[in-house]
């Protein structure tokens, strides 16, 4: 083993123009979602496309780096858009100060998870983030006071923010899309940030062989724990950006099937590239909108996709474009 | 290079003017085009999942409702079209499925949803975007403040009324009532509705069971509730859990100790599993095909339900696609067009009659006032054809004594 690789994040001599490109990786993946509004049939689904890229991309972090499958990253992903919701509907906090309020909420709660589920490995460790997922399911049914139960939570529209003294109409679509954009771009730094760390290093060495870096003096459980929580705090900001976005909390965002559908986003996307949780997110939501819209029977598509996908492209889509990419490079 | 003296020299004055010429041009028929635009009615349903068969219902008879107004000439000599979209009985997909059809479609109003959770979602986007929306599903929680807007109406009849009116057929003073109730917001407050029908009534509460949404297995339940020894069983639950439900407390013999009851007896789902399985169960409904014999506007609506369908009868569910999308349409008729406050004016103004009897928007809730059946399903031998389903137990008219009152909702009176 030469060192931890992951995809693009490998540094490459800077000589050719596609290196340059991959090393400012946050840059362009900044820029390709500044068209994407422009790119897809509707504002609403560009907004889908970056919530659930962020979520996705905070889940990568323990999946695709760390090699933990969990089932349960939809507890962040729902607890960020809770703690926003009721943050501002319930308390009148202000929508910039509610949204980092519930990422640090939601980072202890995954502290909570994590220190449960990175004790066990495998298969135990989805089945755990699974179970205690789904507690945080049942205690946002129960608890309907403050979460609206069954209904979903409402009553916290933010139609209008304010920028440094500029009033902007949150309810413009584009308005909405680029400020939400900006939570993005941050999400991304920070991500970027945490792999080219030595920590990044760390937790793909964990991922590579356990045991080794154990022996090299890593404190694996340590680690684990550690971007447990990260990976929490990334994808629950997805959660604020879909509180701020919906203007509601569907209980649906806590199911199981929401941390399925997480997975899912990944693998279609590429686990372990830097951009792909934005393509696996923005061709999943594409094929649903797109399909379900000239038939009911769409899932029957998504699926026979889906399944294509796991046989013939188990990179998914950004890892194999990227592996064309870098193989036409080596010939040349 | 040689120059010419005899070309036209283009000067920036001219070009101005040109310029404007032209975009004034193009603009012409956009402007022409403005006063005939099409006038565009969101519609998100659940195709998908286990409320599709009552979703299918509801997009037919909304699309016959917008065909007869467009038969005649549309609204103000504008056509109306019927964007339906899949809302997969999911509060998020339908609230972004709104989104779209207000960012993108620039629907004028939106009519549709068929789960308490999900018309909550739709609603909480539309009022905050000034967007007229026409809820056709049950639920009491849109009817109290927090939930409203002057942008919300709801076409549907509530929980509360309609479990008043079947407790009133179906209970006596002294019975014992036992509940199956599906666990999410509708069974919820269907169960909160008969509790409080009973009380008024007098009758005893035995026991209530919970289970759980979708549920298909329900043969641990039904045990429990017999060895309640109720009069009678109410089952408060939707679509295909309410057929499940019923087949299964019918082979536990629960029939022979006790009447069961439902908070709505779905047309679709008593097609579904025939008529042994269904006799003498009693339950609420908006509308009834049968209600022809009593009702002139209900025979016009089966008529022309009939000619667009191929013959078909229409449901109760569809029924609300029909009178949502249709009352929506007489007020913009009413108003002249799709200005917002025009509209909202003549809905709250409009007395319509359009499937069963007068109807209105009562003022302070936007609930529609209209009339519950009561029906009982006929057994075999008795139905004189295959579409020959229930008995009409009861038509109670219309009345704001029906609904809860505007104070005990929050409005201000």
């Amino acid at each position: 083993m030469t060192g931890p690789s992951s995809g693009e994040a490998v540094a490459k001599p800077a000589s050719s123009g596609l290196a340059w490109l991959l090393d400012h990786r946050v840059l362009l993946s900044i820029a390709v979602l500044a068209v994407l509004p422009w790119l897809l049939p509707s504002k609403a689904l560009a907004v889908n496309v970056l919530i659930y890229g962020v979520v996705v991309m905070g889940y990568n972090l323990l999946f695709g780096y760390t090699g933990l499958l969990s089932f349960g990253q939809a507890a962040f992903f729902g607890s960020g858009a809770y703690f926003t919701g009721i943050a501002i509907g319930r308390y009148g906090v202000p929508w910039f100060a509610a949204v980092p309020i519930a990422v640090l909420l939601s980072t202890c709660l995954a502290a909570a998870i994590g220190i449960v589920s990175t004790r066990t490995r495998g298969i135990y460790f989805s089945m755990v983030t699974l179970a205690l997922a789904q507690l945080v399911y049942y205690v946002a049914l129960q608890a309907a006071s403050f979460t609206g139960g069954e209904n979903g939570l409402r009553g916290f529209t933010v139609d209008r923010i304010n920028l440094f003294g500029l009033q902007v109409n949150f309810l413009d679509p584009i308005n909405k899309y680029y400020v939400l954009m900006a939570f993005a771009a941050l999400a991304m730094w920070f991500q970027s940030r945490i792999l080219n760390s030595p920590f990044g290093a760390v937790i793909e060495a964990v991922r590579e062989n356990e045991q080794r870096a154990r022996a090299c003096g890593y404190d694996v459980e340590r680690s684990k724990l550690v971007v447990f929580m990260l990976s929490g705090a990334i994808s629950s900001l997805g959660g604020c950006m879909l509180a701020l976005h919906l203007s509601i909390v569907p209980l649906d965002i806590l199911h199981y099937q929401t941390s399925g559908m997480i997975v899912m986003m990944v693998l279609l996307g590429g686990a372990r590239s830097f951009f792909g949780p934005f393509v696996g997110a923005a061709s999943f939501l594409i094929l649903e909108d797109v399909i379900s819209l000239w038939t009911p029977h769409w899932q029957i598509f998504v699926g026979a996709i889906f399944v294509l996908f796991v046989l013939f492209l188990p990179k998914g889509i950004w890892g194999t474009l990227l592996d064309a990419l870098d193989s036409g490079k080596a010939r040349r | 290079m040689p120059r010419s003296g005899s070309t036209p020299k283009i000067t920036r004055r001219t070009a101005l003017a040109g310029l404007s010429a032209s975009a004034a041009l193009l603009a012409m028929p956009r402007l022409g085009r403005a006063a005939d635009e099409t006038i565009r009615i969101g519609f998100p349903t659940p195709l998908t999942g286990p409320f599709a068969a009552e979703a299918r219902d509801q997009v037919k008879c909304a699309e016959l409702a917008v065909k007869l107004v467009n038969d005649k000439g549309g609204i103000a000599g504008r056509k109306v079209e019927l964007l339906v979209r899949d809302d997969k009985l999911n509060a998020g997909e339908a609230a972004t499925r709104t989104l779209e059809l207000i960012e993108k479609d620039k629907v004028h109003a939106v009519v549709g949803a068929l789960s308490s959770a999900v018309q909550l979602a739709v609603n909480e986007v539309t009022r905050a975007r000034g967007v007229i929306y026409v809820s056709i599903s049950q639920s009491d929680t849109i009817n109290e403040a927090k939930d409203f807007s002057k942008y919300t109406f709801h076409e549907a009849l509530n929980p509360h009324m309609t479990t008043s009116a079947v407790a009133r057929q179906t209970l006596k003073k002294g019975m014992k009532v036992a509940h199956l109730v599906a666990d999410y917001a509708y069974g919820h407050e269907m169960l909160r509705g008969f509790k409080r029908a009973q009380a008024a009534i007098g009758a005893d509460n035995v026991g209530e069971i919970l289970h759980p949404f979708g549920a298909a297995d329900y043969s641990t339940f039904m045990p429990r509730l017999m060895s309640m020894r109720p009069d009678v069983l109410c089952i408060s639950n939707f679509g295909r859990d309410q057929a499940n439900a019923i087949k299964q407390a019918v082979d536990f013999g629960v029939k022979q100790q006790m009447k069961i009851v439902v908070p709505v007896i779905l047309h679709n789902q008593r097609l579904a599993v025939g008529p042994d399985v269904f006799e003498g169960v009693v339950g609420g409904a908006n509308y009834y095909w049968g209600l022809e014999t009593q009702s002139k506007s209900a025979s016009s609506f089966n008529t022309a339900f009939k000619a667009a369908n191929g013959g078909a009868i229409p449901t109760d569910y569809g029924a609300y696609g029909y009178s949502g999308v249709g009352s929506l349409l007489a007020a913009m008729q009413a108003a002249g067009g799709t200005d917002t406050d025009k509209v909202v004016d003549a809905l709250e103004k409009l007395q319509y009659d359009l499937t069963k009897g007068p109807q209105h928007y009562r003022k302070c809730d936007h609930q529609s006032v209209q009339s519950v059946l009561v029906l009982e399903s006929k057994k075999k031998s008795a139905m004189a054809g295959e579409n020959d389903l229930f008995a009409i137990l009861a038509n109670d008219a219309g009345s704001d004594d029906m609904l809860r009152s505007c104070s005990e909702l929050g409005h201000a009176t």
